[in-house]
């Protein structure tokens, strides 16, 4: 892991305790949307709104839709960030 | 804009105070605190859940400090994201929201039907928050379009709407201009052509204002709203194809903020009296200092000319019927005069309902104020440019609204007026006169009272002070110090470059640059001291500082500094001069503040002396650095 990807994911797990605020999941790359109760629809807009205003870009539409796990969040920001 | 430019950053600790939020251990004041910021759509809803969360007794408690109001919401698209920004920023002001939803597109049957959720529901308002798509012009096609009939049909749908609330639920609607999104058919010709969105909008908005001001119902101007963030941003098609919100997230926040003014002018919580700064606020410059050649206001110059709309926009609103007041640190006598004979100050000294100008803390003035005009303290915007003082105000009397400010003062109006502190829902010819009225019964220039809590806010300033002597590097600083400190300046001695060096070199002299920093940044080099030794006895020849950080207990420190080197250098008695000019009152009694006891006094200068051994170190909560 580079300490650029490391440095994404320390941001998200930030933005995570932001937007969830029951703790019963273990934040890492493995986590998935069937980990974290509160991550409902309602709350995935709120956490990619937080992540969008964190990092400064736009998700494309067909990325959201692919949007499950914290590993694929992590990519596609480092991929819009390089 | 969508920053909401004019609230400050959310507090670093906003999850702790979340946190003490759900003990029931967070004060109402620092409630208020916590809402008068930029919150995020995260933070505004943790929030709303902790508030939620709490049992009744303590959810009670807060709600009798707001005033509250239950508001129905219809709309075409999802809203549940909104609520938790509705909630925050009603609190913002002065309100606690209630908000009933119907259910996803059940527009016409939440209002026709008497047994309605919504109409059931004891509402004081309802609104409808619809976006262009919620009506048939938007999906009809343009090449079909019979002229002058999507427009019309939208009003009238409307009109039905609105009926059916009024009659059910003996409401006010709250109406929505419409936005027209970037997008066009055939480009110019678009606003003419019958069915495009383009003319179809302007032409249901005009016809919207027109109904709206013909009847009790209420207009919340989204049109507005958009166009001045400007429509590209404003829409985000991501947000509407995947889950129906009709705008970009980032601002729901503003939004929320619009509807809530409007809430609260509904429930006469809008602002009343805008309290205005000086120095750097309705002019460029410093008053006591520059003089009143020197300061900028007025046409042909770009300073002068950015500082002549911020008094322009003050003006407007005065008319307008918004009460004026001024709350500045300097002398009187000079702060009027300013008003007074400075030809080009379009505000004039019987603008202002109260003038307060003096040297004590802004936020015991500005409570001085609120109960002089015999408003709520709520009522109150403090406009200043100077971040430690709206901090001061901000943490001491968190009820007063006070408004961050862009440094460049040309952007100072636009900041403001989107703020919309003075929102109204209707506009009589009374309401023009409130200002006059407030004028007469408000007695102006009247003594003042103090308050508590200054010690508090000084140990959160986290000041870092920095004691040298003079320096090579720090002469020509000196030196303009010198020359150009009229207020804080106890004897008014100007001195040459050539001259300070020589202090500089002398073995006799004790000299001392102080520098300040706290944690709105570096203050650089605020006071200047020289004193000469003669045996047992030191005399302070010069002592001057700068009145960006008066009244924050730094000349206390500094007099403890001197009394240490004082001591180091073997002597008994310190000596004091004040040198009275027509700019330095405010350090008459400086000596004697310190301890000093007077030995001397003619017209010319007064002699104060002070016995170092009688004497007991100040320790203000200032840190000291390098020692």
């Amino acid at each position: 892991m580079n300490t650029d990807t490391a440095d994404i994911l320390k941001k998200l797990e930030s933005i995570f305790l932001d937007t969830f605020t029951d703790t019963g999941y273990e934040f890492s790359t493995e986590t998935t949307r069937e980990d974290v109760d509160e991550w409902d629809s309602l709350n995935h807009i709120r956490l990619l709104t937080a992540i969008e205003s964190e990092f400064d870009f736009q998700f494309d539409l067909d990325e959201i839709e692919d949007i499950s796990t914290v590993a694929t969040i992590a990519d596609i920001v480092s991929n819009k960030l390089s | 804009m969508h920053e909401l430019s004019w609230l400050p950053e959310p507090q670093a600790d906003f999850n702790e105070k979340c946190s003490q939020l759900g003990d029931g251990s967070l004060s109402i004041g620092s409630l208020r605190a916590l809402v008068n910021s930029k919150l995020s759509l995260n933070q505004s809803n943790r929030l709303f859940r902790e508030i939620n969360k709490l049992p009744p007794g303590e959810l009670e408690k807060i709600k009798s400090e707001f005033s509250l109001f239950k508001l129905g919401l219809v709309s075409n698209s999802t809203v549940d994201l909104f609520i938790p920004s509705f909630f925050t920023s009603a609190l913002r002001h002065g309100i606690f929201i209630e908000v009933i939803t119907a259910d996803f597109g059940q527009i016409i049957q939440e209002a026709l039907d008497s047994d309605s959720l919504i109409n059931q529901s004891g509402i004081d308002a309802v609104l409808l928050a619809l976006d262009y798509r919620a009506f048939p012009f938007a999906a009809n096609s343009v090449a079909m379009a019979a002229p002058g009939q999507g427009s019309a049909d939208a009003l009238e749908y409307l009109r039905t709407i609105r009926d059916g609330f009024h009659k059910n639920s003996g409401t006010v609607c709250i109406l929505q201009t419409l936005v027209a999104p970037p997008f066009s058919l055939l480009g110019n010709m678009d606003a003419q052509l019958d069915g495009t969105l383009r003319k179809e909008i302007a032409e249901f908005n005009a016809g919207l204002i027109l109904d709206t001001k013909a009847s009790s119902d209420l207009l919340l101007d989204v049109g507005t709203m958009a166009n001045m963030v400007g429509v590209y941003e404003w829409f985000d098609e991501r947000q509407w194809y995947m889950s129906r919100v009709p705008m970009a997230n980032k601002f729901i926040a503003l939004y929320a903020d619009h509807v809530s003014r409007l809430l609260a002018a509904m429930r006469g919580k809008s602002k009343k009296c805008l309290v205005l700064d000086l120095d750097n606020t309705l002019w460029g410059g410093v008053i006591g200092d520059d003089g009143l050649d020197g300061i900028r206001i007025g046409q042909g110059h770009p300073i002068g000319e950015s500082f002549l709309a911020i008094q322009q926009y003050a003006k407007e609103l005065n008319n307008l019927g918004v009460i004026l007041a001024v709350c500045s640190k300097n002398e009187e006598e000079i702060a009027l005069q300013a008003f007074k004979e400075h030809p080009d100050m379009l505000l004039k000294d019987s603008d202002f309902a109260v003038f307060v100008a003096n040297w004590e803390d802004k936020a015991s003035n500005i409570r001085f104020i609120a109960e002089t005009l015999n408003i709520g303290l709520d009522s109150l915007v403090f406009v200043d440019d100077n971040p430690a003082e709206r901090e001061i105000v901000r943490t001491i009397i968190p009820e007063v609204t006070v408004p961050e400010l862009p440094k460049d003062a040309s952007l100072i109006p636009r900041t403001l007026s989107a703020a919309g502190f003075f929102e109204m829902i209707s506009f009589t010819a009374d309401d023009a006169q409130r200002s006059k009225q407030y004028e007469e019964n408000a007695q102006r220039r009247v003594e003042f009272h103090k308050a508590g809590g200054v010690d508090e806010y000084l140990k959160s300033l986290d000041m870092k002070i920095t004691f040298s002597p003079f320096d090579t590097l720090g002469r020509k600083r000196i030196t303009q110090l010198i020359n150009k400190t009229n207020q804080f300046n106890l004897t008014t001695k100007r001195y040459t470059e050539k001259e300070v060096e020589a202090f500089e070199l002398s073995p006799e002299h004790i000299t001392i640059q102080v520098r300040l920093t706290d944690r709105f940044g570096d203050n650089g080099m605020i006071s200047v001291m020289i004193c000469l030794q003669e045996e047992d006895v030191i005399t302070i020849d010069t002592w001057l500082m700068s009145c960006r950080v008066i009244k924050r207990r730094v000349e206390e420190a500094i007099c403890d500094k001197l009394l240490d080197e004082a001591k180091d250098r073997k002597a008994r008695y310190i000596r004091g001069i004040f040198r009275p000019t027509e700019k330095n009152k405010l350090v008459k009694e400086h000596y004697k503040a310190l301890g000093f006891t007077e030995v001397e006094s003619t017209s010319e200068y007064d002699v104060w002396e002070l016995d170092i051994e009688q004497y007991t170190s100040k320790k203000p909560p200032i840190e000291v650095l390098g020692q």
